[in-house]
């Protein structure tokens, strides 16, 4: 007897298409993960610049440091905003791939909760209570948080894996930590902390050169651009070197399937690999960012679109490991135009309302009495 | 139900319970807390009253701490517990209500960004522009209330939509709008009891300022009081019986009830006492401290209420708390349990004592933990209680204990009887074979009737809410499953009625 351990399709069905629900899927994560790259790659980076600047604020690298946690206080709170819509999609349409992954290693999945409190604490206790407050110190906090949010994102990974391969599960089971030895665990995750360190990095490049040509601080933010611009540079060099990994790591049917897939899947993937290797060659191009800004904006654009690409890619990696063990098709569908319309309506509205509010407190400035 | 169980010895009602419980308390003062502070804000600017101001300032910092970081991440965690505990009934809620969440989530976007930006404008942007930000963050933070509300007060009842299965339905159920109101007035008194800490500390203005901290404090509660009282007239009349009349059904969740009133009428008259009458009583902490706990008090009590009337279902006779729908009973009693799922058979099925822990760890320890919480071996009847009645000694003892361990299963008879019909204790030490023998088919006894329970729910009509009351165990799901099934659970409860048997297999969840 080999008894089925994959769960039943839920028997309420969808409320619209399949389609529709894994679009908003890979859309809303994609949104997720460039909070999550900021997050992940910007607070190591952080950690690392201020051991480098040896905890002191008034180094550039601590200055850096001080700036990445700057956009972390705010990027960690969207991290989990952008968080919570993928994870509402992937429990709609993988539930009972994605509930059981989680069970699995149900303990993990359960600390990541206390991992990312404490690590979201940390970062604060960073900025008030270490280098960007007092101009010393705090490096403590800043690797335990760095360390807590890698951790994250390696039990992340292992969902995923987990979910991806029911074919595990049942070994899995008696042991949990076996996961680790899938041979595409490593290079996975490196890829994505990779990205993050190469997003952040550029990032920070990217204001400190808009800085520096508006005559802020120049020699400072040069400084910084200059050594955030190689760190780039690094991240992309290593990248490639993990993508090439990752791919040959992959299980022969995976691969296989890839390029069974056609223009359909082979298409995203040749373009991510090529813009991979785009963003290598405009940034060894330029050894000083600050005299090339539209070259910098324009890395920037192309590692925001290289991720975005490698998304899809890796919703159709998922698809093609699930293989016959996943049919969509089985849901029932009862479709809720109107509701979605009604999300659809209200999230431009709401998505305006938070551009409107932006601007207006950008354009109105005020210091003193008049100051709220 | 066909979900692998994650084994957790505390039980996965208890972990619930300390993730739900502090974060309902910072979601309604978030919301609360948000209207709270832009009132006040536009009041103090309105005025040209900086103490106000100062106030607004001083309560907003301690809400994005506490609501955009701990709020935030406990949300998740609700979901990251409930997809652990009891993943299937979480999927049949996020299937049928995936609208609601995904606009639910298009306010929390709007209520983050909002709190990230008053927080860090302040002093920086013109007093305009910060309000704007101010009520706006009231905007979202309300409307992910009342879009929340619905899908939660669908679970309780779930109205029409039981014939219907209509997402409007559900939403806008009998307890919607009441429970909407009894919310919003829980919102103000939780943002009125936090924001007493930075009123109090002003030097000046500190009397003023409680007192209009006490204000919202008792609009909060006479608002909760009405919003109760609708929510409990919305209540079909079976769910209300309950806890309610003469007999309620179930005397705990009556002692819930009153135990919630009085602590709202604890809140309302310290309030008016503390804050309106003697504000200056604030300065010494105590008289703050209790204003607070009895808000606490009340809502904990309140939401104790409802999960208790909702028991045992996860959505009202639909979907029951362990993952069963009530339209797999049949199916599941008649295949049985390892053709319905999988990870009933993992791990062999040679062995009856094993096949028999799984079936408790899917169909009980939703509610059911081996030696914790709402421990399985404290309600079956033990060889020790068995003793204990025949031995009777101290005499007298005897009668107590068949008090404590048996009458809830026999009420039919009573100790003087019972005695008669059991073995003497010499037999018994004699014999524990043979006591074990008669305690499994206790067991099995009350496993088949808690298996013919399921017949009730099968014949009834599945378009109106089901009469819990009229079961034998109204808080409980029937037992599914063939009879292997049912004799492997038997075999499996009856190693636990042994001294020394359950620590044993209270330590081995592997
Ligand atoms: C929805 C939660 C829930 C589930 C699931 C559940 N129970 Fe219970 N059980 C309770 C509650 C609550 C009580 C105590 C109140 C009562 O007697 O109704 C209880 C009481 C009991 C009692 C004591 C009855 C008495 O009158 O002393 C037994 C025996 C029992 N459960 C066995 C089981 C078994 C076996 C299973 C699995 C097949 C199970 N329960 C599943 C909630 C549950
Ligand atoms: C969880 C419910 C439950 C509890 C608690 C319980 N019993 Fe029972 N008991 C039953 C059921 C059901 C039967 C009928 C078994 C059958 O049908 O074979 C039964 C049968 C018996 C019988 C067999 C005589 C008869 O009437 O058939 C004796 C004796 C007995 N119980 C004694 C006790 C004593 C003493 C206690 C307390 C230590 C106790 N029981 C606690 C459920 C329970």
């Amino acid at each position: 007897m080999t008894p089925d351990l994959i769960p039943a399709v839920d028997a309420a069905g969808l409320p619209g298409p399949v389609w529709l629900f894994q679009f908003l899927l890979v859309l809303t994560f994609f949104l997720h993960l460039l909070f999550v790259n900021l997050t992940l790659g910007g607070t190591l980076m952080a950690a690392i610049s201020h051991t480098l600047a040896r905890g002191r604020a008034d180094d550039p690298r601590g200055v850096l440091a001080g700036r990445l946690i700057g956009i972390n206080g705010y990027g960690i709170s969207l991290t989990i905003t952008t968080g919570v819509a993928p994870l509402l999609f992937i429990q709609l349409l993988y539930h009972q791939f994605f509930y059981t992954a989680t069970i699995l290693i149900g303990w993990m999945w359960l600390s990541l909760l206390l991992f990312l409190t404490v690590g979201y604490y940390a970062v604060y206790l960073y900025k008030f209570k270490g280098a960007p407050a007092r101009g010393r110190g705090g490096g403590v906090w800043l690797w335990t948080a760095a360390i807590l949010f890698m951790v994250i994102g390696a039990i992340q990974v292992a969902v995923n894996l987990i979910h991806m391969q029911p074919g595990s599960w049942e070994a899995l089971a008696g042991n949990p930590w076996a996961i680790l030895n899938d041979p595409t665990f490593v290079p996975r995750y490196l890829h994505f902390l990779l990205a993050g360190v190469a997003l952040s990095a550029m990032v920070v490049t990217w204001w400190a050169v808009r800085q520096a040509r508006q005559g802020i601080d120049p020699d400072l933010n040069g400084t910084i651009a200059h050594f955030a611009w190689k760190w780039v540079l690094w991240a992309s060099v290593l990248q490639i070197a993990d993508g090439l990994w990752l791919t040959m790591a992959l299980p022969k049917d995976v691969l296989l399937g890839l390029m069974r897939g056609g223009g359909a899947t082979m298409g995203p993937f040749t373009v991510g690999v090529f813009f991979g290797i785009g963003i290598l060659v405009m940034v060894a191009r330029c050894s000083d960012p600050v005299t090339r800004p539209a070259l910098v904006t324009a890395t920037l654009g192309t590692t925001l679109a290289t991720m975005a690409i490698m998304v899809v890619t890796r919703d159709q990696v998922r698809s093609i490991y699930m293989g016959s063990s996943v049919d969509l098709s089985q849901f029932v569908i009862r479709a809720q135009w109107g509701n979605f319309w009604l999300f659809a309506i209200l999230l431009v509205l709401g998505l305006a309302t938070v551009y409107y509010m932006i601007r207006r407190v950008l354009n109105e400035p005020a210091e003193g009495a008049d100051a709220a | 139900m066909d979900y692998p169980i994650w084994d957790f010895a505390m039980g996965g009602g208890m972990l619930m319970a300390l993730v739900a419980v502090p974060h309902v308390i910072v979601a309604h003062f978030a919301v609360g807390g948000g209207l709270l502070i832009a009132v006040t804000e536009t009041l103090g600017v309105r005025r040209n009253d900086p103490e106000l101001r100062e106030l607004a300032k001083r309560s907003s910092l301690v809400l994005i701490l506490v609501s955009t970081v701990y709020g935030a991440i406990s949300g998740v965690g609700i979901w990251v517990v409930a997809g652990l505990i009891s993943p299937g009934a979480i999927s049949s809620l996020i299937h049928n209500y995936v609208w609601g969440w995904a606009i639910e989530w298009v306010f929390f976007i709007l209520e983050i960004v909002a709190a990230l930006v008053y927080y860090g404008t302040w002093d920086k942007i013109s007093k305009k522009a910060h309000m704007l930000v101010g009520w706006l963050y009231f905007v979202g933070a309300y409307g992910s209330l009342v879009v929340i509300n619905g899908i939660i007060t669908y679970q309780l009842t779930p109205g029409k939509w039981l014939e219907s299965h209509a997402f409007w339905d559900g939403f806008f159920n009998p307890t919607y709008w009441p429970a909407t109101l009894l919310r919003t007035g829980v919102a103000l008194m939780m943002a009125a009891a936090f924001m007493l800490f930075p009123a109090s500390k002003s030097r000046e203005a500190g009397t003023r300022l409680v007192r209009y901290i006490g204000g919202w404090l008792v609009a909060g509660s006479l608002i909760s009081y009405v919003g109760y009282r609708w929510w409990e007239a919305q209540l079909g009349e079976t769910t209300r019986a309950l806890f309610l009349g003469e007999s309620p059904t179930l005397a705990s969740l009556a002692a819930t009830r009153s135990f919630t009133l009085w602590a709202l009428a604890a809140a309302l008259v310290l309030g008016i006492v503390f804050l309106l009458i003697v504000p200056r009583s604030i300065k010494a902490i105590v008289p703050g401290i209790l204003v607070m706990v009895a808000a606490f008090a009340f809502f904990g009590g309140w939401e104790r209420l409802r999960e208790g009337s909702r028991k045992p279902f996860l959505i009202h006779s639909h979907l029951f708390s362990n993952g069963l729908l009530v339209e797999d009973i049949e199916r599941i009693n008649s295949a049985g349990l390892q053709a319905y799922t999988g990870w009933a058979s993992t791990g062999g099925l040679d062995d009856p004592i094993e096949v028999g822990r799984r079936v408790f760890k899917i169909q009980c320890a939703a509610c059911h933990t081996l030696g914790g919480y709402r421990s399985i071996t404290e309600a079956l009847p033990t060889f020790q209680e068995m003793l204990a009645v025949t031995a009777n000694d101290p005499p007298g003892s005897g009668a107590a204990a068949f008090e404590a361990g048996c009458a809830s299963c026999h009420r039919d008879s009573n100790f003087e009887e019972m005695v008669e019909f059991m073995p003497g204790a010499d037999e018994m030490k004699e014999d524990p074979e043979m006591v074990t023998d008669l305690l499994v088919g206790m067991i099995t006894g009350t496993l088949e009737q808690l298996r013919d329970m399921g017949q009730a729910y099968v014949d009834a009509d599945r378009s109106v809410q089901f009469d819990t009351q009229t079961t034998a165990y109204p808080m409980m799901p029937p037992f599914v499953g063939n009879d292997e099934d049912l004799e492997a659970l038997a075999t499996f409860l009856g190693t636990l009625t042994h001294d020394g048997a359950s620590t044993v297999l209270t330590g081995g969840g592997e």
